[in-house]
Parts: structure tokens; sequence; C-alpha cells
């Protein structure tokens, strides 16, 4: 089981001062059956991801198809544009595959990154041209956020877990 | 990064004064950045009218021609490329190797990166007599079926310097997503939207860290073969010719090794600048110039090594010309730059086998101009110095910069730090995100922190 992205922004914004503290919040919430969960954090958060049960990220398949097709490109557009164009240089065959590896390889490098940028993106859900109103400009400064979704019958009783993880603030959105 | 730790305990930075001391210099004006600003620019003027006067006129007014037709312009295409290495290897070498002091330098690394290869890509560009053509080295089904050559050097140039450069901007630009929707929550009004726009709405979701820290990840990690196959490729431009002088297998490796020097004491250069001009002294500590001071010391026995062991094969080959070749080196016209490339690549780095002159700020900046100025003699002395010396008596020739080449060479240095000094005004040039993962690390656990992310 994973916490799942909210599907409303009605609920609970807690902040928090540290890693710590928002990684117990985290468990307590999940253990409590909210699984609605928007977690912010100024700085990466292994920790978190493990505490929200989300583990793996695609973007490393991307990033495998981009090297493949990058190593695949590599060889065929040396090999075909001097099979269209046949002329001997420095005594080497048309196809020349130890000189084609620079390509090869060079290509390889760049579209694993090129992929890696642009899947990251996309499973991201970026670029985005508005912030999400359960967004705190402190989350990018010194403050964990999470946000809680829930609905008005289990409002009570997400505050009542929430204040039992020692939050610096708490606010309700509707 | 426990060193950090140790020496300002005192003042011992939290997050929220991270973002701030880190933010304070963007966008704020200043008279004396200004003045900086606008000196290199005048000399990036005088290098574009070169440039056009070289265009209408003709290649002619450069001083390059038979033998050396490779002169000034290829010297410092070497050169700029050289200056970019040192930053993917701060920033992707030393993330895989979890060196934490990188933390705090990488970001400036990385710019100088960028900025020191679109320096260099200029150059193949100003070498040509007619510049115009330049996209006939680019691979497209043209008109009529002609293909570049692509078993040759220059061509593999093209997609080593090419694939350099996207990386390692899209590897800065990954970087710097959340440090722009720092600025973006500092700021108000149209600083806001414009970094809000640049950080592709970020928001530090955790679900976005995680596909944020794969995909770095991957960048690291490709990037790293990546440095060290540039300048081996740069260097195959010569050493896949047979010419005396550059025909020899350990090319790749000693340009490498000489990229990785230069680069270093480059960083060095514009570091001690930056930590003066933006009072950084928390952040970048005499604990990260004696890194980076190592580093200088072993690349320089490596660039050492490498020039003796060019005169041991010399004498080994027990070919007359290729013995020739390098004692004229020695000996010849051009002893002049050989022996300050060695006084200042072999002899100045020397004294930092001494602890006092790692750590002390000063000197070591001293040193790195001195390495600075040897490196660009070494590339001079290989490249222009092998031209003039080849196999017939005949054949060989001196050549001398003109005024032109003297003026782009001015330039080139004036757009390189014009980019830099715009960067260390309008984007973060520590990286905020880490420095607080490290402020961070160091407070929940107290002892020495690896690059974790």
């Amino acid at each position: 089981m994973s916490a799942r992205r909210p599907r409303s922004s009605r609920g609970l914004i807690a902040q928090y001062g540290s890693m710590e503290s928002t990684r117990k919040a985290i468990e307590s919430l999940r253990g409590a059956g909210f699984e609605e969960l928007e977690v912010y954090s100024p700085i990466p958060a292994p920790e978190l991801e493990e505490a929200m049960g989300i583990h793996s990220s695609p973007v490393r398949l991307w990033a495998l198809v981009g090297g493949i097709t990058g190593c695949a490109l590599g060889f065929l557009l040396p090999a075909g544009a001097s099979l269209a164009y046949p002329m001997v240089t420095q005594g080497k065959p048309i196809v020349a595959i130890p000189v084609f590896i620079v390509i090869m390889f060079e290509l390889t490098v760049l579209l694993t990154g090129i992929f890696s940028l642009f899947s990251m993106l996309v499973h991201a859900r970026k670029p985005k041209l508005s912030l999400p109103s359960t967004y705190r400009r402190e989350f990018s400064v010194d403050r964990w956020g999470i946000f809680v979704a829930t609905g008005t019958d289990l409002r009570s009783e997400a505050e009542r877990v929430v204040s039992t993880t020692g939050p610096v603030s708490v606010e309700v959105t509707s | 990064m426990a060193t950090l730790a140790r020496e300002v305990e005192s003042t011992y930075p939290t997050l929220a004064d991270a973002n701030e001391d880190i933010s304070r210099p963007i966008l704020v004006p200043a008279w004396r950045y200004a003045f900086v600003l606008s000196l290199a620019i005048g000399g990036v003027l005088l290098g574009a009218a070169a440039w056009i006067y070289q265009i209408v006129v003709g290649i002619g007014v450069a001083g390059i021609n038979h033998p050396v037709g490779w002169g000034i312009y290829i010297t410092l295409f070497v050169f700029w490329v050289g200056i970019a290495h040192s930053g993917t290897l701060i920033s992707a070498i030393l993330y895989l190797f979890r060196s934490g002091w990188r933390t705090t330098i990488n970001r400036a690394a990385e710019a100088m990166t960028i900025f020191a290869v679109m320096t260099a890509g200029l150059f193949p560009l100003i070498h040509l007599g007619r510049v115009w053509y330049f996209y006939w080295l680019m691979p497209y089904p043209s008109q009529r079926m002609i293909w570049p050559d692509f078993r040759s050097p220059l061509v593999l140039d093209v997609f080593a310097v090419g694939t350099y450069f996207t990386i390692s901007l899209i590897f800065w630009y990954t970087g710097l997503i959340p440090d722009l929707a720092s600025l973006r929550d500092k700021f108000r009004g149209w600083r806001s939207r414009l970094y809000g726009m640049l950080s592709l709405g970020w928001t530090g979701s955790v679900r976005e860290w995680m596909h944020y820290r794969r995909a770095y990840l991957y960048m690291a990690a490709i990037a790293t073969p990546l440095v060290l196959s540039v300048h081996s490729v740069v260097s195959w431009d010569f050493a896949l010719s047979i010419v005396p002088g550059w025909h020899s297998t350990i090319f790749a490796p000693y340009f490498v090794a000489g990229a990785i020097f230069s680069g270093v004491a480059m960083v060095i250069t514009l570091m001690v600048g930056l930590r003066y001009a933006f009072g950084l002294e928390a952040y970048v500590t005499e604990h990260h110039f004696e890194n980076m001071a190592k580093l200088l010391l072993l690349t320089s026995l490596i660039v050492g090594y490498a020039y003796a062991v060019e005169y041991f094969l010399a004498y080994y080959s027990a070919d007359p010309i290729e013995q020739e070749s390098f004692l004229w080196r020695a000996r010849g016209e051009y002893r002049g730059p050989f022996w300050i490339m060695v006084f200042c690549n072999v002899v100045v780095p020397a004294t930092l086998w001494f602890r006092k002159i790692r750590r002390g700020i000063p000197a070591l900046f001293a040193i790195s101009v001195f390495v600075n100025i040897g490196m660009f003699y070494e590339r001079f002395v290989i490249i222009s110095g092998s031209l003039a010396h080849e196999y017939l008596p005949s054949g060989w020739g001196l050549y001398t910069p003109s005024a032109v080449e003297i003026a782009i060479m001015i330039g080139s240095f004036s757009w390189f730090y014009m980019w830099f000094l715009i960067f260390a005004k309008t984007l973060p040039t520590l990286s905020i995100a880490e420095v607080k993962e490290h402020l961070e690390h160091e407070r929940s656990h107290g002892h020495a922190a690896g690059a974790e992310r």
C-alpha cells in the first residue's frame, strides 16, 4: 500500500520543522487510515518516500530506453550516411565500427540525459503554470508540509491525529 | 561538511539562513558589479568587432598560414573545453563518490562549465574562413546527398562537444529547479513570476523529489564517462594525424588530466572572487579550497609526468624526426612558451605540498592564475609548436598571432566572464537545496554527512 495523490484540496495542512517529525506524522496518519496525502519538503527526502510507501520511479526505465535508442541511432546514423555516400577515407572500411563507437557513446549519453529530464518532468506533472492551493511559501525555505485530504466527516479525527504529532501549525482548507 | 560545522559552530546557519544568504546578492544593484560587467561587455564588443572585420576582409587577417594553420583560435578552443571539465568533475563524479565538500562549489563550477563550452564552441566557427558554411559539419540529408565523413575526428568532435554542452546544460538546469522555486517564494511581483516560470511550478512534493532524485542520479552517472570522453575526442583531433608531437597514444589521458587541472584552477579563481564579493565565507570554507588544491596538485603531477613521458617516448622511439621535434620544443624559437608552461604547470603547483599554502586563499588564487596561464601555453606549444616544425626543414615556419587574433582572445575571456557575472547576479551561486540538505543532515545526525540525496 502506498499513499495516494489527494483528489480534492479540502482538508488540513500541517507544517513541521524537521524531517524526522514529518516522517512520524506521515506514519501516524497512514496508521489511522488517511492515505490521501501530499507531502512537501524543502530538501530531497528519501525517508519520506519510504514513509509514504512510494518507491520506484519510472524515470529509470525511460533513461534506459533513451540510452538504447541513442546507442542504436549512434550506429545507424554514421553507418547509413557512410553507405549513402561511400567514399574511402583513412583506409578504413565504409562501415568502420571502431570509429562509430564514439558516436554511439555520445548519442547514448545525450539521449539518456534528455529522456531522464523529460520523463522526470512528465512523471512529476511539470511544467505547471499555477501552484496547488495546498502549497505554502515556507515549504521551499525550512518547513515541511503535510496536506491531508479529508471530507468534513473525518476532519475532527484527522485533526486529532495531527495534533499528536507536534506540528508547528495546522490550518483547515475548504 | 563536518569541518564546515566545526569552523562555523558559533554562527551555524539554519535552513532559513541558507536561503537568505545565498539569494541575497540576486538582482540587487551594485555599482562595482556594474563596472566590472561593463568592462566585460566592452571586451566582448572588441572581440565581436575583430571577428566581423575578419569575416568581411577574410581569414588572411589572422596570423595563421602555412605551415601553422592552427593557431590561437584552436589553442583557445582546446583551452576552453579544458576549463569546462572540472565543472562536470565536481558536479557529477564527486556526486557519485558522495564527496560532501562539492555541495557549495558545484553550482558555480557547473555554470563555469556551460559558459566555457559556450566560449569554446565559438572557436571552430571563428577559425572557419567562411563561417556561413559551418552547418556542413552537421549530418543532415542535403540536396546533393553529401554526408560528413564520420571517420574524421573533427566530426566526432562536433558530437562530443555538442553532447557535452547539452548534457551540462540540462544537468545544471535540473539542479536549479528547486532553487528557482525558492527564489519564486522569496520574491514578490515580476521577479516571483519570472522565477516561477523557470521553476516549472516546482513545489517540492515528495513525489516530485522521488523522480527528481532518480533523474539527477542518472544524469550524474552518464556525465561521468562523458567528461572523460570529451577531451579524449578533442585530443584525437591531433593524435589521429601523423604530425610529430601530436601522433601519440598518451594524448587522451594527457589531455583529460590537463583539462581537469586547468578547470580546477579556474574554479579556484572564480570561487575566491565570488566568496569575497558575496560574503559566502560560512559556506565556502578553507576546507573546500584545500580539497580543490589537492586536486590541483594531483593533476599537476599527472601533467608533469605526461611532459616527461613525451620526452622519454621521443627518445625511446629512436625516430630522429620525433626526437628533433621534441628537442626543438625546448630549445627552438618556441622555448619561451615551453618553459613558461613547465614553470606554471609543474614548478608553481609543487608549492601545494605545503598545507599552509593549500589553505592560504591569496596564495591559492595566485597559483590558480599561474596554472591558467601555463595551460594556455601548453595548448599553444602542443598545437602550433608541433605544426611549426614538421618533417621537412623546407616546410618549417613560425607563427605570430595578429592583432585580430589577440582582440578575439580578449573577447573570449570577456565573453566567459560576462556570462559568469550575469549568472552570479541572477541565479543562486550555491545550490540552496543541497546546502540545506547538508545542514539538516548535520542537525539530525551531528556527524559527517555524505552527499546523499
